[in-house]
């Protein structure tokens, strides 16, 4: 399969192309998706290929959005909704929790709910306590929910085409950093399963569990670590829910030692439950603590230097792994 | 002393803290007239008016909002939300503001509002009568998180949630409301938010528990201890903040631990004590922290009874660790 390097917001913008295209009930909606295109450019192109009746702008009222999706995933159709960002879909959380996530419970199962919820979330482009949340562990917590949190553009495309092509809800987190970020992505179709771990850097000495953006700040770390003769493997879980605990059981039995790292908020955070999962799992093959790396725990600073020093950064990583090796 | 249900406590406590102080205010969905649907603002209307005891639409939101607006113009509210499964469209207001005004506003502007609500399940309730959402709330910065589990605690904690600087999320375990009952100091009682109670000290294994839950831990711990496990038992108490203290003491001491929770299991509060634990005192242990929790599924009607930890899942649990 051939390659090219385009960037993570032209990779999801792919998959919703030829997802569209490759199924009539595909449809898009949002506020702003379909003429101006996406806050952030998303769904170009979706409304000039397919038509306002399969790309629809709605009002700004994300409860709105979240219900008529589930509405339209109960009537057979495959809504991909987006919200401008996560931040903004708390308000449409009562849809999510109590009916998205329910729904095919409550049937017994004989209701399906083929719904995706997209877009943006994470800090660090200056916007402050409301606009900079991370809310993948208040979904992860919420069962019937899928979790899903792409750090690279082919994870973007081909979960993104999984997702859409998932009978259940499933919640895409996009990191707002990431949109402009580019890498290789495979020509044609790809869908990238859900529930599989991606051993992103191999490496002998410490595992690093982590996921979306803060995947590119282990790596960078495991890099300057390589120099100093300590060798981390990097995994990015690409789905919390399912989440691929047997890849990170397996390095841990060979590492050794773990050390778990996200963006947002600590207290029974993601990482709470990898390394409450390590420890009950992998307990007699630890040879140091489980370590976890996360953002502070206050609502995200608006000032540039607070706001990097809430969340954590590449050298915070390269410290917590020399403490762990050590 | 006297003798109360735990609703009876709450009851007191409100009606003292009202009496006491004249911001404090009451609001809700048939708090007034009706006394609230569990019947936890009893008598207040009657007592203290309807500007001060006010009954709301049917609209979570607008009950948050209104008492995050009422907070910054200097008042005390207590919002009631009648089930907390109805907590979420008031989700956005309790963590995008009420969670945020004292560090937006670089502590000009505290919001003490207190979010009583019922939790739980055991009432035959279904999926959105049942829900335990302790942890969507314990994992938002700016928040504190109550869960008393006897009459006398609710009522000191109640006191004590009114009282402080803070929004509180104050969980009340329902299905304690009237079957639970015991003595209750009379006048003035404050519990110190932050503060676990250990229940009953033990060397084998140390049991966390908190709300409805401590019912089972109980019973379990009897169960242990004539099986010759000697059981440390803890009530949290306070979710946000957490007495970490009195889990390491308690961790150094037997190095096995068990933690229930009717939660579901991911990311609940089980696996922070668990991270927590591996993290700060992994040296200690002589067993992986145990997690006895609810089901990552929705909750059950026909299923309660499975779903949710009870004595005899506890004691294996605990069976199981103390053999480790």
């Amino acid at each position: 399969m051939s390659m090219r390097e385009i960037t993570y917001r032209d990779a999801l913008n792919e998959a919703l192309h030829e997802e569209m295209a490759r199924d009539p009930s595909v449809l898009v909606l949002g506020e702003e998706v379909a003429l101006y295109e996406g806050a952030y450019k998303v769904t170009r192109g979706l409304l000039a290929r397919f038509g306002e009746r399969r790309v629809k702008d709605t009002p700004i009222a994300e409860e709105v959005i979240a219900g008529s999706a589930i509405g339209a995933a109960m009537g057979g159709l495959r809504p991909v909704a987006e919200m401008m960002t996560w931040n903004f879909a708390i308000l449409a959380f009562d849809q999510i929790i109590n009916h998205a996530a329910k729904i095919r419970y409550m049937f017994g199962g004989r209701v399906k709910l083929p719904l995706v919820i997209r877009g943006p979330q994470g800090g660090g482009k200056q916007l402050a306590a409301q606009h900079s949340q991370s809310v993948e562990t208040w979904l992860a917590h919420c069962p019937g929910l899928k979790v899903v949190c792409p750090s690279s553009p082919a994870d973007a495309k081909g979960l993104l085409v999984t997702a859409i092509r998932d009978d259940d809800p499933v919640m895409f987190l996009e990191h707002e950093i990431l949109y402009n970020a580019k890498g290789n992505v495979p020509e044609g179709e790809i869908a990238v399963p859900f529930g599989q771990a991606a051993i992103v850097h191999q490496g002998s000495d410490v595992t690093i569990i982590t996921y979306s953006l803060m995947t590119l700040k282990a790596l960078k770390a495991a890099e300057e670590l390589e120099r100093d003769g300590i060798h981390a493997e990097v995994i990015d879980l690409r789905t919390l829910v399912p989440l691929d605990m047997e890849a990170v059981l397996a390095s841990v039995r060979k590492t050794n030692r773990a050390l778990v790292v996200q963006e947002g908020w600590p207290v029974c955070g993601m990482a709470s439950e990898i390394a409450a999962r390590i420890q009950e799992d992998a307990f007699d093959d630890l040879d140091a603590p489980v370590r976890r790396l996360t953002g502070k725990p206050v609502p995200m600073p608006y000032n540039r230097i607070l706001e990097a020093q809430a969340v954590p950064q590449v050298p915070d990583i390269v410290a917590e792994v020399r403490r762990l090796a050590a | 002393m006297a003798i109360q249900t735990l609703l009876g406590a709450l009851n007191e406590a409100l009606h003292s803290e009202m009496e006491r102080d004249d911001r404090v205010v009451v609001l809700g969905e048939d708090v007034g007239k009706v006394g609230g649907v569990f019947r936890v603002t009893e008598g207040l209307q009657a007592k203290f008016g309807e500007e001060r005891v006010i009954d709301t639409p049917l609209a979570e939101n607008g009950i948050i909002g209104a008492a995050i607006g009422m907070a910054l113009y200097g008042l005390r509210p207590v919002p009631e939300i009648q089930f907390v499964d109805f907590i979420y469209p008031a989700f956005d207001q309790i963590v995008s503001e009420l969670a945020k005004f004292r560090y937006r506003s670089g502590g000009q502007y505290p919001a003490p509002v207190v979010v009583r609500t019922p939790y739980g399940g055991g009432i035959k309730g279904g999926h959105y009568h049942s829900q335990s959402p302790e942890a969507f709330f314990v994992h938002t910065a700016g928040l504190q998180v109550v869960i008393p589990s006897t009459p006398a605690d609710a009522k000191g904690l109640l006191t004590s949630a009114i009282r402080g600087e803070d929004p509180v999320i104050f969980l009340e375990p329902k299905r304690l409301y009237r079957t639970l009952k015991g003595e209750v100091p009379d006048g003035e009682h404050l519990v110190p938010i932050g503060q676990a109670r250990v229940v009953r000290e033990g060397n084998d294994l140390t049991l966390i528990g908190y709300g409805a839950m401590m019912q089972e831990c109980l019973d379990a711990a009897e169960r242990a201890v004539k099986e010759g496990i000697d059981v440390e038992l803890i009530d949290l108490r306070t979710l946000m903040p957490f007495d970490w203290k009195a889990i390491q003491a308690s961790v150094v001491k037997t190095g096995r631990i068990v933690i229930v929770h009717e939660a579901p299991r991911t990311c609940g509060f089980g696996a922070e004590i668990a991270a927590l634990v591996a993290e700060r005192a992994i040296l200690h242990l002589e067993a992986p922290v145990r997690r006895v929790a609810g089901f990552d599924t929705p909750f059950p009607y026909t299923l309660e009874k499975l779903y949710m930890p009870d004595a005899p899942r506890v004691l294996d649990a605990i069976r199981e660790t103390a053999a480790f």
